[in-house]
């Protein structure tokens, strides 16, 4: 039987354990002794403390959270103009381009991302003299770029079934458009401005390829790092630290489904 | 000299024009989206207190005229304006207007009171006086204990009243209400609608309402503008638009209506006849009607104006009875409707009320019948 | 509630501070449309489009030592004309070296069978969670996208973990006494390791196009008489072709330029397309034929972007 019977929950359950079951015997594994990564020879939190005491991978890691914030941040920004853009003006010269700028960086492969923004830095660099050489800077360039394009989505899925009449109500009342947008469209929209911001955050926090390119000298981020520690072969750390980062996601991504729950009651439209 | 007892002066302000000053004055308003007029050349003139319906189909115009009374759109062309002032160009939330919307359009994350309380805070009213006035608010829509909850733990009809409250709290001169029944159920809709013209006739604030529902129309207006395709088809109050319909698409689009086609065949100042093929007789108005002879022209009744009868009628101008067979009844309790097959092959349709109870004597199917009318129980029509 | 009042509404106060600002833009023929538009346009010609140009423009360079390591496209000669040099040398390559063939070839081939495979693990999953009880769906796709938001890098990691000659996998099977695999430095563990990374993508477009089918529809089919394969086979599956599609875009476009899994998954003999760009970018240092590599590639996934943009916009207009 296909609809009511045994196949598809078998299925969904093997799905999802084919999903979980690396990431858990990692997360076991990180509490292992032995710097043999797959072979249990008794508990231990050692390779937590060699961890903090990695000066490398701890500065990696503070670099990574400092971009993925700021280049969050300006993705929010123009993520949030570009689909106030899209919902609300029905027609302007040049949507479909537009449209397409948005949307193309969410699906173009990361090594092309990449290569082309920093034949871009070279080219701009040789031109204008900016920007002088690559790192920081770079990185959250290219990450609020293709950041921009997830805000874009969530931010748009929330407008286009945002009820107008709210924001005619709040001017008929006498609220100005600018008061109109932080009393009623502001609140409104808030979480999945926060559910972009953290997309945005993350996917920055997560990206080797584009990072690798723009970056310069001296500014190695965490995956890179990581990526470097791992094409070498075993490093238990490494386990330490997937745990930490997969346990700060999982309280993330609960936290975020609540706030999304509460501030989506059964009826969402007044 | 006796005096002549008073008779009770005519407080319906449109009946006299020359002498009252309109409080909304709608003139020559055009508005294109692109190159479609939603609204085509519109002028009208509103009354102080006046509950005025606006009576349309869907794509008529006339939510299009209401949101440019509001000021979300503005006209194209022409010139709105209220109790004197000009608003063409004056944005939402400088008018005197507010408006109750079909979405009703509560703030969702606002409590009730945040809610009516919103327009009054704009106007930086003080804490206590704003407070006062939401009490006095609610005790008007009775949501006295409804104060602290969020929109989505009311009702549909409990939501109703709140948006109706805080439309009210800036006293407004002019309330716009958007199809304020169209989301009740039936039942509701019936009590709202009383409770409406109560609250309107307590405060005496004008109201504009916009609904596609003509009963509901009926029995809020004081007077209805019927639009359609953007423009205004007619004006009056209720009776006019059922009783003398100036046009076919106002005799048709309110209540139901026989329509047929006639030739004029004799046009004098205190009558007119009219010789129809597809009634199958003369029919004999008993008024002059601007026409000319042998003008071809639409004369419509209303299925009530008619009656029925198994014996000839008497008919006075040798007019006004043609004969047919019953094909269909509809019995609907207090009354029934025959549709009744003419020679010509037109059928009409004639409702009866069902006074007797249960009557043995009522005229079936299959039956001929004479049908029979007044001189001036129907309407000429020349458009 | 007093009975009559006199509006007491002062009249319009005609001047506030955004009006003034407003009509002072609007009379240099700005408006406030433009306003939102302006940061989000620039930013996407100068940090997307005009990138994709410059590649291109590269790719038509040679390779040269120095700062920047390509030959300039425009030159001035002595008597000040301005030259224009364009190297067709790269693409000749592309086409003529065995490498660049096989290596786009294999790189089709890995995502397409990859995204079949997705497709065949995501339909059951994305389908069994749009039929579950309201309560359970929020956190069965909260389980789905969880994942998504971990490291895709560790991701990769632990499926290496999990595979290799000593791994779970294999320590598992030896309980049984059959003898390890070698599953790592295969295609086999490329195709787990696109999979299992890129399953979410996958299961969020289904179950989207899944989730809105009326239920109805099925029982419709079943009153009709259709068995409940004939049911899927009918009804459930044309209706979700919409989700297909984009399901396996979302697998295929990022999977063709895929670095890290055949780095970390398979064997020196697997050649994918992304592989090559980044070696010829990083170890050879060729950046005008790694451009010209990524310009292939562009041209490869360019079908298939605008493929899914057709399917969201007409599952949004819905």
């Amino acid at each position: 039987m296909f609809s009511r019977g045994w196949f598809l929950p078998i299925a969904a359950a093997l799905g999802f354990s084919f999903l979980y079951a690396p990431i858990v015997s990692l997360v076991i594994f990180s509490f292992n002794e032995s710097s043999l990564v797959t072979v249990w020879s008794g508990f231990s939190t050692k390779w937590y403390g060699a961890l903090f005491n990695d000066p490398q991978l701890l500065g990696a890691a503070w670099l990574s959270l400092q971009i993925a914030a700021l280049s969050a941040t300006i993705a929010l920004v123009l993520g949030t103009l570009a689909a106030v853009a899209l919902v609300r003006f029905r027609r302007f010269r040049g949507r479909t381009l537009f449209s397409g700028m948005v949307s193309a960086p969410l699906v173009m492969p990361d090594v092309i991302t990449g290569l082309s923004l920093l034949l871009l830095f070279v080219a701009m660099e040789g031109l204008l003299g900016w920007p002088q050489g690559r790192g920081m800077l770079t990185i959250v360039i290219a990450h609020a770029t293709f950041c921009t394009a997830y805000v874009c989505v969530v931010v748009q899925s929330r407008l286009s079934d945002f009820d107008r009449s709210l924001e005619e109500a709040a001017m008929d009342l006498g609220a100005s458009p600018v008061r109109t947008f932080f009393d009623v469209t502001l609140p409104i929209i808030a979480p999945a401005l926060i559910s972009g911001w953290l997309l945005g955050f993350t996917l920055s926090l997560d990206d080797l390829v584009i990072a690798s390119f723009v970056s310069g000298p001296g500014s190695s981020t965490l995956p890179m790092v990581i990526f470097s520690k791992v094409r070498l072969g075993v490093s238990p750390d490494v386990n330490a630290l997937a745990t930490i980062i997969v346990g700060i996601v999982a309280l993330g991504v609960l936290a975020a489904t609540l706030i999304q729950l509460r501030s989506k009651p059964k009826k969402a439209r007044a | 000299m006796a005096k002549k007892p008073q008779l009770a002066v005519d407080t319906r302000p449109w009946r006299d024009p020359a002498n009252n000053k309109p409080f909304v004055r709608i003139k020559n308003v055009t508005k294109k989206f692109g190159d479609v007029s939603a609204v085509h050349d519109v002028s009208l003139d509103i009354y102080r207190s006046e509950l005025f319906c606006l009576l349309g189909g869907s794509g008529s115009g006339k939510s299009t005229l209401l949101r440019m009374l509001a000021g979300f759109e503005n006209p194209t062309s022409g010139t709105i304006e209220i109790d004197g002032q000009d608003m063409t160009d004056v944005p939402p939330y400088n008018r005197p207007v507010n408006m109750m919307f079909q979405s009703y359009a509560l703030f969702p994350h606002m409590s009730v009171e945040q809610n009516i309380a919103y327009g009054l805070k704009r106007d930086h009213l003080p804490k206590g006086e704003i407070a006062a006035r939401v009490a006095e608010l609610l005790a008007l829509v009775k949501l006295q204990d409804y104060g602290k909850r969020k929109p989505h733990q009311l009702s549909g009809g409990q939501r109703q009243r709140v948006a109706l409250a805080r439309a009210l709290a800036k006293r407004p001169k002019l309330l716009l209400l958007d199809e304020p029944l169209g989301a009740l159920d039936k039942k509701l809709r019936e009590e709202t609608q009383f409770e409406l013209v109560k609250i309107q006739e307590q405060l005496g604030v004008t109201f504009i309402v916009v609904t596609h529902d003509q009963e509901e129309a009926m029995t809020l207006a004081t007077r209805i503008g019927v639009m359609n395709q953007g423009e205004i088809a007619m004006i009056g109050e209720p009776t006019d638009i059922y009783e003398f319909p100036n046009s076919r698409f106002v005799a048709n689009f309110i209540g139901s209506a026989n329509m047929v086609e006639g030739t004029v065949t004799a046009d004098e100042p205190d009558h007119v006849r009219i010789r129809s093929a597809e009634l199958g007789c003369d029919i004999y108005v008993g008024h002059g009607v601007d026409c000319a002879p042998d003008q071809i022209l639409w004369w419509a009744i209303r299925p009530e104006k008619m009656a029925l009868s198994r014996e000839k009628p008497e008919s006075p101008f040798d007019a006004n009875v043609t004969t047919g067979i019953v094909e269909e009844i509809a019995y609907l309790g207090d009354i029934s409707v025959y549709q009744v097959a003419l020679e010509s092959g037109k059928r009409i349709r004639v409702s009866q009320t069902n006074s007797v109870r249960g009557n043995p004597d009522a005229i079936t199917w299959e039956e001929k019948v004479y049908v029979t009318w007044h001189d001036n129980a129907g309407s000429v029509l020349t458009v | 509630m007093s009975t009559t009042h006199e509006p007491t509404i002062p009249p319009p106060r005609r001047l506030r501070p955004w009006n003034a600002v407003e009509r002072r833009l609007a009379r240099v023929g700005i408006t406030g449309r433009m306003l939102v538009l302006a940061a989000p346009v620039l930013w996407l010609l100068v940090f997307f489009l005009v990138p994709l140009a410059v590649v291109f423009g590269i790719s038509l360079a040679t390779k040269q030592f120095g700062r920047p390591p390509y030959s300039p496209l425009l030159t001035t000669t002595e008597e000040g004309t301005v030259q224009l040099t364009l190297h067709l040398s790269n693409y000749i390559r592309l086409f003529t070296d065995n490498l660049y063939v096989a290596a786009y070839l294999s790189s089709i081939r890995i995502a397409f069978i990859a995204t079949v495979i997705t497709l065949l693990v995501g339909y059951p999953m994305a389908y069994a969670i749009a039929r579950a009880p309201d309560k359970w769906r929020n956190v069965l796709l909260m389980l789905v996208v969880l994942p998504f938001f971990t490291s895709f890098l560790l991701r990769v990691y632990a499926l290496s973990g999990f595979m290799r000659g000593n791994g779970v996998i294999n320590q598992v099977l030896g309980i049984f006494g059959i003898p390890p695999l070698a599953m790592m430095q295969t295609d086999f563990a490329v195709y787990v390791g696109i999979v299992y990374t890129y399953l979410p993508f996958m299961i969020l477009p289904l179950y989207t196009t899944l989730v809105k089918l009326d239920t109805s529809l099925f029982e419709a089919a079943a009153d009709l008489g259709a068995r409940p394969l004939r049911t899927f086979l009918s009804v459930t599956l044309p209706l979700s072709i919409p989700g297909i599609i984009a399901g396996s875009m979302l697998v295929f476009i990022p999977a063709i330029g895929e670095f890290v899994i055949p780095s970390l998954l398979g064997g020196p003999e697997t050649l994918m397309i992304g592989r090559v760009l980044w070696d010829e970018f990083f170890s050879a240092a060729n950046w005008p034929r790694a451009a010209s590599v990524a310009v292939a590639m562009l041209v490869v996934v360019v079908v298939p972007i605008m493929l899914l943009q057709r399917v969201q916009g007409a599952m949004v207009e819905k």
